[in-house]
């Protein structure tokens, strides 16, 4: 039987694992060599994708923003791309459910709709399309490193969510592993996932915490283990919680007091961003460092402790730990009941982090997996699972968010309680108000409020049609089944016929079936492209962007440029245009690279002088 | 009678096909799920151990490379077992369900207060209306939310004797002759009504104390 992998696609990073020789490894990409594949994803305006440390590269020199879009310098004929970071955050929702600094970080088409689309040139792409490049990217990866031995292709997949993730975020997540033309066999919640990661299941009985605090997302599971079940006892979370919002807290600090022009620049914020982000990496071993922000014409030089730090994150790991409380309410356990803690996600590197985690549940939590690889781990010990070849272990995990109805006064009907052991189901009967009514419509709901108006629209449907009798006479028996992935299926019944009703659950949220079928044929017909050819159009479409990029620069910034400079330039680029047209993907990828080196320095004068420009109504001393 | 998707023999509805092990998509009452007779009085460890059981030899993830159908048989045996066990495993929940398969209701006739607890029912309500009037942050605020936390407690200790009331007259069901249920039957009817809706309005009560004790932390 073919493997199944796992896959933790991370907000942050994203992993692909699986079994060897009896152990779960994390699979590098043979070009990089490494683990981490970065969720960034570059979008060319024609169409052009590409994922990783490479779209990283691209970011800086190739996005600017103005008028609140963000343009791509670097593509020819001035269209826009963009390159899209944390998709995860989008996964699922719809336009009115984005976070404010969601929604302004990237231009959306239609933020009216069921599912939010990333406006990027004249195309749009759903987060699910977006998320479906990770995906392909690690299968690629791992079947190139795969390569040598077996030829093993990757089709079989489990993925990893955060606990919280909601029914749509769920099928979002699915939907982008059938675009990638994968088989998702399950959906595993990651601190579930960690958890098998760390061999637990030696500990014959206990009870398990897993604090999974990630760079966007928190999640806190508690889990029971008794001779190898693994049964998840409560999760809670926050979707919109994790150690970018401490980065965040570090860059409002750092840019505090600039004018707002600076402020708003993506330019300057990425800067200050990443040099947050290193600092806080640096202050988990050091107790103190100095911060750096290179500004064109300005230096941004701060020095920051780590007690300062701590002050910053201090609010924020609080607001993990009421979540925590709260998951140990669900479970009816105390903190000292808990036998280990586990950390995921690298926000739990920071000392504080463990220092409280700690002190709330008396015991020193465990570490020695890499925070960073826990959950691709723990997903392949699923997916071994999953193929039988873990003896007696299972995973019974449960729904994070209570299932209901609304019913009169729009109130909602609880039907399954959150943390509710997963797969399960509910049978309702409905019947008619009026008299020869021939539908009855159902509305949906997930969440813990009252009020079907506070609880988030998971689908409506309509039930019929209803053969024509007295009100209160038909009796339909409605089964709402989750399954083991945590998403909704519904069916209908007459009781007095026993006859299926068919039921087309139109989901408020996300995509319809129809939808994903279109978006898959287009996804197959890339997919049945030779591997070797689309290599081919991808350096050919990267040699055609940056000649065309350069260009563009050249007649508009040609002054920025010496004779020397652009002689060298002409001499790559012609070499390149020749080479374009042959099949050569080396040649075409190497003078790619070389073009790409020698107008680097150029493209940063062309970004200094945009951002000289918004500066310059503002004074120097503005700035410090 | 239903048909095993993997060996195809016919059977009895049942969770698991008897020849070869495969689940079967079979509507089954909670007890019948978990293979145990029709008693009131569970041992919940006992309970546990055969849930546990069950969900390794039925559980999707035991099936995940099998044809679609057994997939989906696997999937509701699975819901089935997993709605029995939660049935099954609360007190309440059980006493609901007996109702529920003696052709009872609870709502009807029991939509009153019930009188034992009408006072204390009145008690909370006025304690956590007070509480939510004080002024936060004040030394009134502070001690009447002692005094909640101190009634959380008592409403606990009224509601564990109230699940060992229910034990017993689980136990007294269990004794019941089968052959004459008659008389028997329809006073432990009425008594166990009297009882579930007991809990029900404590549970009420708790959560209510619960959320004002948040409410007042927040704040």
């Amino acid at each position: 039987m073919e493997r199944i992998f796992g896959i933790d696609l991370g907000t942050t990073n994203s992993l692909i694992a699986a079994i060897e020789n009896g152990a779960p490894r994390v699979i590098a990409a043979p070009e990089t060599g490494k683990t981490l594949l970065p969720s960034v994803v570059a979008i060319a305006p024609d169409g052009a994708v590409t994922v990783g440390e490479r779209a990283i590269e691209m970011e800086p020199h190739l996005t600017v923003e103005h008028g609140g879009q963000v343009s791509a310098v670097g593509y020819p004929g001035g269209e826009y791309g963009a390159v899209i970071r944390s998709v995860k955050r989008y996964m699922g929702l719809g336009g009115d459910e984005l976070a404010p600094e969601d929604r302004a970080r990237y231009t959306f088409a239609d933020l009216a709709g069921p599912v939010v689309r990333f406006q990027i040139g004249k195309r749009v792409f759903t987060p699910s399309q977006i998320s479906a490049e990770i995906l392909r990217a690690l299968k690629d990866g791992a079947e190139r490193a795969l390569a040598d031995n077996e030829r093993e292709k990757v089709e079989r997949v489990v993925i990893t969510v955060p606990a919280y993730f909601n029914d749509g975020q769920r099928q979002a997540t699915k939907d982008a592993g059938r675009l990638a033309g994968l088989e998702v066999v399950r959906l595993v919640n990651e601190p579930t996932a960690a958890s098998l990661a760390y061999g637990l299941n030696k500990l014959a009985t206990g009870n398990v915490a897993v604090y999974d605090f990630g760079g966007g997302t928190f999640d806190i599971s508690i889990l029971s283990i008794k001779e190898g079940i693994f049964e998840v006892l409560a999760t809670n979370g926050d979707t919109h919680l994790g150690g970018d919002d401490i980065d965040r807290a570090i860059v409002d600090w750092l840019l505090a007091g600039l004018p707002e022009t600076v402020n708003q620049s993506r330019h300057v914020w990425n800067s200050a961003r990443m040099a947050a982000e290193d600092a806080k990496k640096r202050l988990s071993d050091l107790s103190e460092t100095e911060i750096v922000v290179e500004l064109p014409g300005h230096t941004i030089r701060k020095h920051l402790t780590r007690d300062n730090l701590e002050q910053m994150a201090e609010p924020l790991i609080a607001r993990t730990l009421k979540r925590c409380e709260l998951a140990l309410a669900d479970a009816k356990l105390k903190a000292g009941d808990v036998d280990a803690v586990v950390l995921v996600g690298g926000s739990t590197r920071m000392p504080i982090v463990r220092r409280r985690v700690a002190k709330m549940f008396h015991r020193e939590p465990l570490c020695s997996i890499d925070p960073d690889q826990v959950v691709a781990l723990g997903a392949a010990i699923q997916a071994s699972v999953l193929m039988g070849g873990q003896g007696d272990m299972l995973l019974l995990d449960v729904v994070p968010l209570s299932l209901g109805i609304e019913t009169m006064g729009g109130v909602m009907e609880r039907l399954i309680h959150r943390n509710t052991t997963i797969p399960t189901s509910v049978a309702e009967g409905f019947t008619t108000a009026v008299d020869n009514q021939t539908h009855v419509d159902i509305h949906v709901l997930q969440g813990e409020r009252e009020l079907a108006k506070d609880c988030r629209s998971l689908a409506r449907f309509k039930l019929g049609p209803i053969q024509s009798q007295p009100a209160g006479v038909p009796r339909i028996e409605v089964t709402f089944l989750i399954d083991a992935n945590g998403i909704l299926n519904v069916n209908a019944r007459d009781e007095r016929t026993g006859r299926e009703h068919s039921v087309d659950v139109k989901p408020s949220y996300g995509l319809t079936d129809e939808e994903i079928e279109r978006m898959l044929e287009e996804a197959i017909d890339l997919g049945e492209q030779d591997l070797e050819e689309r290599l081919l159009i991808s350096s050919r479409n990267d040699a055609e962007q940056i000649l065309g990029a350069l260009r563009k620069q050249l007649g508009e910034f040609g002054a920025l440029v010496d004779r020397i400079e652009r002689a060298r330039m002409d001499e790559v680029a012609e070499r390149l245009e020749e080479a374009r047209m042959g099949a050569d993907r080396e040649l075409i990828a190497k003078l790619v690279e070389d073009l790409n080196e020698i107008t680097t320095p150029f493209a940063e004068r062309i970004m200094d002088a945009a951002i000289k420009l918004a500066l310059e109504k503002k004074s120097v001393d503005e700035l410090s | 009678m239903i048909e095993c998707l993997s060996c195809g023999r016919r059977q009895e509805p049942r969770l698991i096909c008897a020849d070869c092990g495969t689940p079967l998509p079979a509507s089954l009452d909670c007890f019948a799920a978990l293979g145990l007779p029709r008693r009131l009085s569970i041992d919940l460890a006992a309970l546990e151990r055969i849930y546990h059981e069950l969900s390794r030899k039925i559980h999707p993830d035991r099936f995940a490379s099998r044809e679609i159908g057994i997939r989906d048989a696997s999937l509701r045996a699975t819901a089935l077992l997993t709605r029995s066990y939660r049935t099954l495993r609360d007190p309440a929940a059980r006493g609901l369900y007996w109702l529920d398969l003696t052709g009872e209701k609870l709502a009807e006739n029991n939509k009153r207060v019930p009188v034992e607890l009408a006072e204390l029912v009145f008690d909370v309500q006025e304690q956590l209306a007070g509480m939510h009037d004080a002024a936060a942050d004040s030394d009134s605020a502070r001690g009447l939310a002692a005094q909640v936390v101190k009634r959380r407690g008592e409403l606990q200790a009224t509601m564990d004797e109230t699940v060992a009331e229910l034990e017993r007259n689980f136990i007294r069901w269990d004794q019941s002759s089968p052959e004459s249920p008659g008389k028997d039957h329809k006073m432990l009817t009425m008594e166990l009504k009297a009882i579930l809706s007991k809990v029900a309005y404590l549970r009420t009560l708790i959560r209510d104390v619960d959320r004002a004790l948040e409410n007042s932390k927040a704040a």
